[in-house]
């Protein structure tokens, strides 16, 4: 194994530990905003992440431009579905939940 | 046990999950469902049973597979429009069970 | 040995995924795990050597169904807003019996494929041997426009028939309201279409080009173009409209057409019928078919007959 594929390895995992911890967000917290929170952010690093690992494992400049498109069409459509979201759940009514996780 | 025999149990057991959903759901789009889960399951079959040609995959199943794919959306948007419009003369999305006489017994 | 893990992970979350899409709670939720089943069938046609149906599978199976599937739902919603409730139907005492038969029987039919002595598959292997002589790198855009035409041919057939007949369906009343978001001027929907409607174009129009080699092909792009017209609908730029749209119809109608045609004048010329006289005439129909394909799943999203451009100052 090389040093590149050791850092792509590394970079891989460190994607899938943002998905994991934007995926146990929205299941574990307690309002809307608080999940589009760690949806956009945390799964968006992770795409970062993983696109980064892919470009240097496949060493080649065409597929790593195709991969930074992939991370920008995702940023992209997180950033203004989150926007949509958060903005019909406000003009819905929605409160922002004060007090810390959810008691259940 | 290779992946083909995997993916063939995965169809059957899709398929038995697609029957079973087709004959006890009410709700017409849960019925749509079925039929689309049914649907894949012998897609499924069909790619996984192929046999490569000299490494390579067989180009027959998969492009019959394709124009399925297809095939299954037009139906499935039909079925929709039919579900629509039956909830607009009826006030709901399911068939008509009770009216039915009863000859199960 | 990683492969295998990775095909049971899969499997299991089909039928996960299966069971949930019927099984769920709330409609809704059923919709959400059917479109997320799609993406897991794209995953398994990936694993089972297929990218061309990955990437159908992805676009058309979960993309499209997936949002024919919401918009249904919404309708159904303004019309009952309870969907759920007390849907209980006499519980059938033959189901399970009947799922776990008819779930042997597609078992034991693809086992037994498996088992029996490997056929030569003769089309398939007459198809890779002459791919050469057509020009195509692709064999499925082959086999789908060239050695078995006729079945494309159908299929867009039955892609506007489908579409005529939800229209006959469909009660043409209050068209405008329905599909629109509440408020649609938020500044980053102009923004968000400002940049992913060309580049939806190019990746279509990339697809169709590809898929004479490549993965990719006219239903992939078209599925794309789709998508993009969705959110068109979806973010009130493009409304349904009854009024007869000669464009539209054209659109329409310019798949189905320049196939059958192209189809026919090899009779011409003491050809077989639907013997493509070359590779322009693959590339001019997959055209004309993405442009087709796209315009009727719209249509079908839309639930109308026509569309029209509506201003957003």
């Amino acid at each position: 194994m090389t040093i590149a594929d050791s850092i792509a390895l590394i970079l891989l995992l460190a994607g899938c530990a943002f998905y994991l911890a934007g995926t146990i967000g929205l299941l574990r917290f307690p309002d809307v905003y608080c999940r589009l929170h760690a949806l956009a952010k945390a799964d968006n690093t992770g795409l970062c992440l993983i696109c980064v690992g892919l470009a240097i494992l496949s060493a080649d400049w065409q597929v790593a431009a195709i991969l930074a498109l992939v991370w920008l069409v995702g940023l992209l459509a997180a950033t203004v579905s989150a926007h949509l979201i958060a903005r019909h759940a406000h003009s819905a009514g929605r409160v922002p939940a004060r007090s810390g996780p959810s008691r259940r | 046990m290779d992946s083909a025999t995997l993916y063939v149990l995965a169809a059957a057991v899709l398929f038995g999950i697609g029957v079973h959903g087709l004959i006890v759901s009410a709700h017409l789009m849960r019925k749509l469902f079925a039929i689309n889960i049914m649907g894949s399951s012998i897609f499924i079959l069909l790619v996984a049973t192929a046999t490569p040609i000299s490494g390579q995959a067989d180009p027959i199943p998969q492009a019959l597979v394709l124009t399925g794919i297809v095939i299954a959306v037009s139906a499935t948007a039909f079925g929709l429009a039919l579900m629509v419009r039956m909830s607009q003369e009826t006030g709901k999305a399911t068939l008509a069970v009770e009216d039915e006489p009863e000859n199960d017994d | 040995m990683i492969g295998l893990a990775l095909d049971l992970l899969i499997i299991v979350s089909l039928i996960g995924l299966a069971i949930q899409s019927i099984n769920a709670a709330s409609l809704f939720r059923g919709i959400l795990h059917f479109v997320v089943l799609g993406l897991a069938m794209s995953l398994a046609w990936a694993r089972l050597d297929a990218p061309d149906l990955a990437m159908a599978e992805a676009a058309i199976g979960a993309g499209v169904t997936g949002a024919l599937m919401m918009i249904a739902y919404r309708r159904l919603i303004e019309i009952q807003p309870d969907q759920e409730s007390s849907l209980r139907p006499p519980p059938s005492r033959l189901a399970v019996p009947i799922a776990l038969a008819a779930g042997a029987l597609v078992g034991v039919i693809g086992l037994a494929a498996i088992q029996a002595e490997p056929m030569p598959a003769l089309a398939g292997t007459a198809v890779l041997e002459n791919l050469g002589s057509t020009g195509l790198g692709n064999p499925i855009t082959g086999v789908l426009l060239l050695f078995r035409g006729f079945d494309t041919l159908l299929e867009i057939t039955v892609l506007l028939a489908a579409l005529l007949s939800a229209q006959a369906v469909t009660r043409q009343v209050d068209l405008d309201q329905s599909l629109t978001t509440q408020d649609p001027d938020t500044p980053l929907v102009g923004a968000l279409l400002a940049i992913v409607v060309p580049l939806t174009v190019l990746v279509s129009v990339h697809l169709l080009k590809a898929g004479g080699q490549e993965t990719g092909g006219a239903f992939q792009a078209g599925a794309v173009l789709a998508a993009c017209g969705v959110l068109l609908v979806l973010t009130g730029r493009l409304g349904a409209s009854r009024q007869y749209s000669p464009l539209v119809n054209t659109g329409l109608l310019v798949g189905l057409l320049s196939f059958i045609l192209i189809g026919l004048a090899p009779l011409l010329w003491g050809q077989p019928l639907l013997a493509l006289p070359g590779l322009w005439a693959i590339y001019w129909i997959e055209s004309a078919m993405m442009i087709s394909i796209a315009l009727t799943l719209v249509l079908l999203f839309a639930g109308a007959g026509s569309l029209k451009r509506r201003d957003h100052g």
